[in-house]
């Protein structure tokens, strides 16, 4: 039994200039795995050490996500091999078409009955990848899963719902994107950076998997910063709090709030 | 020359800011520094992760790593603005590690695993600070057993810690180079006592005066061999000087960032006081400061890795970053003004701590002797 972890080698926010028209430029950042994954690393090293399954990392992109630095980023975080696809045709590929190379090497791989992603990707943010993969893979699609634990033949889920907190659990083959908050992902240690040289990777041409080429081509016209709201910039004095509090419902019934 | 990280270096420094951020971030640190608390959580978290067993050999549970790579990891929590967060356990674990009797290997390395404090460094006396020969403390063997009388002061740790790693005159004579043994005294040992010592600078960790009387254990408490103790002492301080180093820089680099980012952002007539060249003077020496030390550690910590005998550098390299390093925090009071000597406020309490080491580990001056001597012994 092998579970997959799908994950992205993404530019690091932290690295990311904003400018004064709210658009953030990420050409000087440098990449890291996103900062929404190690949860999904994370999550599959606890199902897997409780199941004995192998966990298997797989990312696509274009050539630059090919490193020594990105394959030890993510093999040091609970990985027993890696399965990349690299390639500059797929730079800047919509998440349909990314889905659907993710898709090919799940297939490839074979006896994968549970892949775990992160809720979406730190520098896209669309949150598409993972449901669209399930759909090219045909099989069950859950989002904001917030916990997974194995049970006989089958899994135990927990997701957030706006209701609170969903329990279910499932027996087929799943794509399930977890939740930020879902488990704290433990910090790679010298032992697991220096083992992780050792662990194998296997590189796939594009070239090799059954994925057509893309129908539509998705171009990006413009981007705007959402609107600001209009802020009344109100300081209210908090020397007295019970005068202060009346102050603040007095101040949020005006604004008709409450 | 290669000046850049190796793809580990670069992960385990990703590992550790990670780690920072969650376990250990201003607010925690300020915390301790206001109600004099050790980082215990924050220790035991890099134990966990294994950052703390990083040098010891693996078959101690360790794993080996070069002098560069730990002392990249000792500026980085330093530059989390925590003094002393980092590095100290190496220096216990190599006392132990290349003298200890198995016991003493398993029950101190057992501590550091628990993430545990195993023990304070006890050689400082009232009347004997730099001048070990002036100690007085005296560690009599009778019978299998050794008694213990003297006092300590200014021990950092000593309150967490369950041992008291002792310099005591085994022997009489003024040759300390015979006349000293190194032992471990437990802290709840009969007849130990302690007298907290309130001071104005390393708040997280604990100083007090230590009291022996006619403290009794078996001779097994003895580390190494009898009349060694001051070569065994000499033997991991270039070490010591080298992590207090790279505690200053990252320290230092902290009160930096701090001070840069307050200039461009704190307006005096009418634009950021940044843009005068008064500050803009202030920042760019204290840059070349840092730089400056930056060098001095990693070239220091190449040639522990080449195995290259350290001579005077050790002691360069700690009198120049100690001192570099306040000047850099007390320029950036400076420029923080009235604001920074607030108390609570971060570069206030990094320049506390960077005065501390300028006299913890060796004081300036005794680096120059210790230097001097070497430098005047190469040019005869």
């Amino acid at each position: 039994m092998t579970i997959v972890v799908a994950y992205k080698w993404a530019p690091n926010p932290q690295d990311a200039a904003v400018g004064s028209d709210g658009s953030v430029d990420f050409s000087r950042a440098k990449s890291a795995i996103s900062e929404y994954d190690p949860v999904a690393f994370e999550l599959a090293r606890q199902v897997a050490d409780a199941t004995g399954a192998e966990v298997v990392g797989v990312t696509v992109g274009d050539a630059s996500i090919d490193t020594s630095l990105a394959r030890k980023a993510a093999l040091s975080r609970g990985l027993d091999r890696l399965v990349i696809v690299a390639d500059d045709r797929l730079a800047g590929a919509d998440s349909t078409r990314l889905a659907a190379v993710l898709a090919a090497v799940v297939r490839g791989i074979g006896d994968v009955d549970l892949v775990l992603a992160g809720e979406s990707s730190v520098d896209v943010t669309e949150g598409q990848v993972a449901m669209t993969l399930a759909g090219q893979l045909g099989w069950l699609g859950l989002n904001a899963v917030s916990s997974v634990s194995a049970t006989d033949g089958g899994y135990a889920i927990e997701r957030d719902v706006p209701s609170g907190t969903a329990s279910m659990v499932l027996t087929g083959p799943a794509v399930l994107a977890a939740t930020t908050d879902a488990v704290l992902s433990r910090v790679p240690g010298m032992k697991d950076i220096l083992g992780a040289a050792k662990k194998p990777v296997e590189v796939l041409s594009l070239d090799m998997l059954d994925v057509s080429s893309a129908q539509v081509t998705l171009t990006a016209v413009s981007a705007s910063r959402p609107a600001a709201g209009n802020r009344q910039r109100v300081i209210i004095d908090g020397s007295d709090p019970t005068a202060a509090a009346a102050e603040l419902v007095g101040a949020l019934r005006a604004a008709k709030v409450l | 020359m290669d000046f850049g990280l190796t793809d580990e270096q670069e992960l385990l420094l990703d590992s550790l800011r990670e780690l920072l951020e969650r376990e250990c971030p201003e607010s925690y640190i300020a915390e301790l520094d206001r109600t004099h608390q050790a980082p215990t959580s924050f220790r035991l978290a890099l134990h966990e992760a294994g950052f703390a067993s990083l040098g010891f050999p693996e078959e101690y549970g360790g794993t080996p790593c070069d002098a560069v790579t730990l002392m990249m990891l000792t500026e980085r929590v330093s530059q989390q603005g925590l003094n002393n967060g980092y590095g100290i356990e190496l220096l216990q674990a190599k006392d132990i590690l290349e003298f200890g009797s198995q016991e003493q290997k398993a029950d101190i390395l057992g501590l550091l695993a628990a993430g545990a404090v195993p023990f304070a460094l006890g050689f400082t006396e009232p009347g004997a600070g730099s001048d070990n020969s002036a100690m007085t403390t005296t560690a009599v063997h009778r019978d299998g057993t050794v008694t213990f009388n003297g006092t300590k002061t200014l021990i950092t740790n000593a309150l967490d810690a369950k041992y008291l790693l002792v310099m005591a005159k085994s022997s009489d004579g003024d040759d300390e180079r015979t006349a000293i043994s190194m032992y471990l005294v437990p802290m709840d040992a009969p007849g130990v006592s302690t007298n907290k010592l309130e001071k104005i600078v390393w708040n997280t960790n604990d100083s007090c005066e230590i009291f022996m009387d006619d403290v009794t254990l078996p001779e097994s408490c003895l580390v190494g061999r009898q009349g060694n103790g001051f070569r065994q002492l000499m033997r991991n301080l270039d070490l010591e000087r080298l992590v207090i180093a790279a505690t200053c820089l990252g320290l230092a680099q902290c009160a930096f960032d701090d001070a840069a980012t307050y200039a461009s952002q704190r307006v005096q007539f009418g634009k950021p006081i940044g843009s005068f060249q008064l500050i803009q003077l202030k920042l760019t020496d204290m840059a070349i400061k840092l730089e400056n030390i930056r060098n001095f550690v990693y070239k220091t910590s190449w040639m522990v890795d080449q195995g290259i005998p350290l001579r005077s550098q050790g002691a360069l390299c700690k009198r120049y970053a100690a001192m570099a390093a306040f000047e850099v925090a007390d320029d950036a009071m400076q420029i923080f003004g009235g604001i920074g000597v607030n108390a609570g406020t971060r570069v206030s309490r990094l320049w506390r701590d960077l005065r501390g080491h300028r006299f913890g580990g060796g004081t300036d001056e005794i680096m120059v002797h210790i230097a001097g001597r070497q430098i005047i012994r190469e040019h005869r």
